[in-house]
């Protein structure tokens, strides 16, 4: 795409501006060129030689200032809505200028005026570097195979370090379907491994007998958890209250939240306006975030997986000093709404005598949960925790809000319970201003959708093999030939040892390994299955360690679709930019293919072409229509558009032609203050609990939990023994293992505690090869100054970052906005492994996760334990300045 | 028309680089080209550690330092905006301006042995758009405008905070509403 690129150059057809021209003074003003970023080249060594000659050619060929060279057409052509189609939780505006099948510039949201009350839904810089990803060098470009691999003899030894050669669409899909079919007949569909979203390929197998996939609790942590048993809402969604209701608290105090560099888009703007009408933030996390940071929060530093302890010491101070004169506990709400408090309020079939009051209070072990004990255990200071208590005693509208990365740590199976008990303990729920819950994302906006994107319609196949692997164990389980059948969503049960034989590994529009925790072990496992095949448009780490990559299209070439319904007040439509590069094809047309190659009927899969199925999901889009209090057709659809469009379909009324949304791109539900349209997150138990009791055998709200506690305990991935109440259970692996005597306060091995923040680079491993977001975000690895200068380590120095488990090469940011002790690994970091060193030079996190897991099987992101060293070896460049790695072999 | 400039407000940018990215996209450029970058700085000790970013771009200062030194006047003033614009058929790359602005904005482009810096975007407002970072910002930390009129919409505004160059050599047209730490302690640079 060298001539895409080079269209900066185009010559001008501006005219000429009127100038002043000031005389080419002699004085010489060489100050300091200020400050650089680290991959910028322009660093000149030395002053050059003015060329007396080229300047009088320049003079001669210009009589007069212009600015031709950098000059292009910025308005011919046509704006698209075009995708940003990943997974960052937040959704926005891209449109892109395309002229003659070219990719002029992109821009953002400017299809209606910006305001708080209205804001346009603005994309940040993952969004305006798409073109970067499209049009990319590392693009997969044809079918490819594996030189080594043959269905005869795979040579697995050689994944991810072989080279690679063309071949053609049919040769590839013949490959595919003869392993499958093998696979299928001589091992059964357990033994094929399949990662996958797009609903393609997956279909397929699902319609042959199905295929092996993991479980994972992936970004919701602890929050997956069927919290909905203790009246709670499902993975704490909606808990939150609306944007506007935010603006209304006096205080808001956030958990483990960073919407700043996980989201981008509108989520931080929501907070600021909060900031705006006099909130008060109160930031509770390992890190002093940007997200904290921007809106001068207060800040409580604790360290990452122990926010439970920390509550637990909060609560107790709640209760410690409330007074009559100091109301710290709101006991009319404990009263009405909550059981489990104390044992004047335990729910019918408690099995255990003990309620979470007098655990606080040390009745059944001796030990007091105070400020003084909960500091102790997570760094956080007495008078922080004692501040933080204050903070959200009864008297003023508080929010507390919470992200998921406190969830997302071993052990932390009681901190979604514990958190909400806060709120039943002070009250501050269901009222303007007030409410305790979730700001995951878009959940930081509560309440019903307002528009909602339809559906493509294609008929959706089940998966007949129902039980799943755990996702942090799932290498090591197959490894060992057999895997805990335990947790998902639908079955909180204990389902025993299964076998598992893996042949085959597949993934399609999804991360697959690189997204999976204990990668090291991943990569051994790709290299004794007998094939493995990716559909990839780039050349990621599934396609790295396969033997066969499809070359698939991005949105901007797939006729079009809409952004999963994120936010409550808008969807994203998006639409083709341009036409498929190379020979990539879309994932449907892959699984169509293999169907037919299978002997299946593709049309019973995939019934109408993806025209058909754009048409479709726009006419089952659907917008609130409050007088009819129920949702209505989104767009009006005539006789005409239907033939226009070449499809089948009804004409419809609806608020917007359907040409004009997809001209737009969006719609946005224009929200005002006192429209009606509130939410407060529990409102209507709140308002009569008996008429509308919560989804708990109680029917309130349970701080003791019987279901809770039985599940947990008997799940098996480890052994932690939980109570039905929220308590301090300490973690199989946490900040408490990076001791080696706790008590005494010395260290062990491994005495860091190992976390993965969200990274503004990219949305977790999608975007991260793109230039412009390496030349921005370097991706160093974080570390308090006191912790590097101990270790003899300065600022940019390239480090090791090692466990018992693997071992990432990294620079070193040393800053004073963490806490000592923490080592922040930025998630999501491509793979780039070097077989010799047994050492990734790429940062990956999930390499650094072991086969460990607490008992409901979460993907703890945030509390392993490494060391970190001077990097002795070769010399680091930067991200920027590193070749992304393409297919050795193909032109 | 009076001269024309950027308004920043640092205390709502989280730091992003969505200007920075904005402006490559509009510009086309390469990786090692920046017309806006953003830094980061951070001030103080743990746990009263603070952190302020600025987004920097071309200032269109008023007595620009790299206007004067060029020999070959190639960097002029366009005078219906006052903006600092750079004649690139006259430019001979000998990099003098690179050296004489304080703020480090000049970037030397290798492959076309020509320096070039911010426009202010003036194609985009010659069809009624804003400049591409300030249409751009997710935070809305960004205008442009008429310095003056800019400087009285924010009259907490200011022209130098500590990590910049002392504002009175070259007048720049930038309006900085800026966090208290950011006017006294110019910081440590932190590597994002």
């Amino acid at each position: 795409m060298t001539d895409y690129h080079d269209g900066a150059t185009m010559a001008a057809s501006m005219p000429r501006r009127r100038f002043v021209q000031i005389g080419a003074a002699t004085t010489a003003l060489l100050a300091a060129g200020g400050v650089l970023s680290s991959c910028s080249k322009n660093v000149p060594e030395e002053q050059k030689e003015v060329d007396a000659s080229a300047a009088e050619r320049a003079n001669e060929s210009a009589d007069s200032p212009s600015k031709a060279t950098f000059e292009r057409d910025l308005a011919d052509g046509t704006w698209v809505s075009a995708a940003c189609w990943h997974n960052c939780g937040g959704k926005c505006v891209n449109r892109v200028l395309v002229k003659d099948g070219m990719v002029v510039r992109q821009k953002t949201d400017d299809t209606h005026e910006d305001s708080p009350d209205f804001p346009q839904q603005r994309a940040c810089l993952r969004g305006y570097s798409q073109q970067r990803q499209v049009f990319g060098a590392d693009r997969i470009k044809y079918p490819m195979k594996r030189k080594s691999w043959s269905p005869e003899n795979p040579n697995g030894d050689l994944r991810g370090r072989d080279e690679w050669e063309r071949i053609s669409w049919d040769q590839a899909l013949d490959y595919v379907a003869d392993e499958l079919r093998k696979a299928y007949e001589s091992y059964g569909p357990e033994s094929i491994l399949s990662f996958g979203s797009s609903g393609g390929v997956q279909n397929v197998l699902a319609t042959l007998g199905g295929f092996r996939t993991k479980w994972d609790t992936a970004s919701l942590g602890t929050c997956r958890f069927d919290w909905t048993r203790a009246g709670m809402l499902a993975s704490n969604f909606q808990t939150a209250n609306d944007r506007f209701d935010l603006r209304k608290a006096e205080i808001v105090v956030m958990v483990g939240a960073n919407p700043a560099w996980s989201c981008g888009g509108i989520f931080p703007y929501l907070h600021l306006q909060a900031k705006k009408a006099g909130a008060q933030y109160i930031y509770v996390g390992p890190y002093y975030n940007a997200t904290a940071q921007m809106l001068d929060a207060k800040w409580i530093p604790v360290m990452a997986g122990t926010d439970t302890a920390l509550l637990l010491g909060v609560a107790q101070t709640l209760i410690a000093k409330d007074s009559p004169e100091h109301p710290m506990i709101d006991w009319d709400f404990l009263n009405k709404y909550a059981v489990g408090f104390d044992a004047d309020h335990m729910p019918e079939g408690a099995k255990l005598d003990e309620n979470f009051h007098d655990y606080l209070m040390g009745v059944y072990d001796g030990v007091v949960k105070d400020a003084a004990w909960a500091s102790k255990i997570t760094g956080a200071s007495v008078e922080d925790i004692e501040y933080l208590a204050e903070a959200i005693r009864p008297g003023k509208r508080v929010s507390l809000i919470h992200g998921n990365a406190p969830a997302r740590c071993n052990g932390a199976e009681n901190f979604p319970q514990l958190f909400t008990t806060l709120g039943y303990m002070t009250g501050h729920m269901g009222k303007p201003g007030e409410c305790t819950g979730c700001c995951y994302k878009s959940q930081v906006n509560g309440g019903p959708s307002l528009v909602k994107g339809g559906s493509k319609g294609y008929p959706s196949v089940k998966n007949p093999v129902t039980d799943t692997i755990c996702a942090p164990v799932i290498w090591h389980s197959i490894k060992n030939g057999e895997f805990l059948s335990a947790g998902t969503d639908t079955k909180w049960e204990n389902r025993g040892m299964i076998p598992v034989d893996i042949h085959v590994i597949h993934t399609e529009a999804a991360s697959g390994i690189q997204g999976t925790p204990n990668l090291r072990d991943g990569i051994d496992v790709y290299r004794t299955v007998d094939f493995a095949f990716t559909q990839a448009f780039t050349f990621n780490t599934a396609a790295k360690l396969s033997d066969i990559v499809l070359p698939i299209t991005t949105p901007w070439e797939r006729e079009g679709g809409n952004a999963i319904s994120i936010d409550r007040e808008y969807v994203i439509f998006y639409t083709k930019v341009i036409d498929p590069m190379y020979e990539a094809q879309s994932d449907i047309w892959v699984a169509e293919q293999l169907a037919e190659r299978m002997g299946l009927d593709p049309k019973e899969l995939f019934p109408f072409d993806e025209n058909q199925a754009f048409f479709n999901l726009l006419a089952s889009s659907t917008v609130w229509d409050p007088k009819a209090n129920d949702y209505a057709p989104l767009c009006t659809i005539t006789e005409q558009d239907i033939a226009n469009w070449g499809v089948e379909g009804e004409p419809q009324q609806g608020i917007i032609a359907i040409d004009d949304l997809v001209e737009q791109g969006v719609y946005q539900y224009k929200r005002t203050e006192g429209d009606g349209l509130d939410y407060v997150a529990y409102k209507d138990f709140l308002e009569d609990p008996e008429a509308n009791p919560l989804t708990s055998d109680s029917g309130k709200f349970e701080i003791y939990c019987q279901w809770k506690a039985d599940t947990l305990n008997a799940m098996g991935h480890s052994d932690m023994e939980f109570k039905p109440y929220p308590s301090y259970v300490p973690s199989p692996v946490g900040y408490e293992t990076t001791f080696a005597n706790l008590e005494k306060g010395e260290k062990g091995e491994y005495p860091f505690v190992l976390y993965n923040p969200h990274y503004f680079r990219r949305t977790h491993s999608c975007l991260d090869q793109v230039d412009w977001l390496r030349e921005a975000w370097n991706n160093p690895v974080f570390l308090n100054a006191s912790d590097a200068k101990a270790l003899g380590i300065k600022d940019g120095d390239p480090v090791l970052v090692r466990n018992q488990y693997a071992q990432t090469v990294r620079y070193a940011n040393l800053n004073e906005t963490m806490i000592p002790g923490l080592v922040g690994l930025p998630h999501g970091a491509w793979l780039d492994w070097d077989d010799d060193m047994q050492i990734d030079h790429g940062g990956n996190d999930n390499l650094m996760m072991g086969p460990l897991t607490s008992n409901m099987g979460v993907s703890g992101y945030n509390n392993f334990n490494c060391a970190i060293e001077k990097w002795t070896g070769d010399e680091q460049p930067l991200d920027c300045e590193r070749e992304i790695a393409a297919p050795r072999g193909i032109e | 028309m009076g001269r024309k400039g950027f308004y920043y407000d640092q205390t709502v940018c989280i730091g992003c680089r969505t200007c920075q990215v904005a402006c490559k996209n509009k510009n086309q450029l390469e990786v090692g080209t920046l017309f806006r970058q953003v830094h980061t700085f951070e001030t103080g000790s743990f746990p009263n550690a603070r952190v302020y970013h600025y987004a920097a771009t071309c200032n269109h200062c008023e007595n620009p330092a790299r206007v004067a030194v060029c020999p070959n006047a190639a960097m002029f003033i366009d005078e219906t905006d006052g903006t600092v614009q750079h004649d690139d058929t006259k430019c001979i790359g000998c990099e003098y301006c690179v050296k004489a602005c304080p703020y480090g904005v000049p970037q030397y482009i290798e492959s076309k042995s020509k320096t070039h810096k911010c426009d202010a975007c003036y194609q985009l407002r010659a069809i009624g758009e804003q400049p591409a970072c300030v249409a751009g910002c997710p935070m809305r930390a960004l205008e442009f405008g008429e310095i003056d009129e800019l400087r009285a919409k924010h009259p907490d505004a200011v022209n130098q905070i500590a990590a910049l160059p002392d504002a009175s050599e070259t007048n720049p047209s930038v309006a900085i509403s800026a966090k208290e730490y950011a006017l006294t302690q110019e910081g440590k640079k932190v590597l994002v």
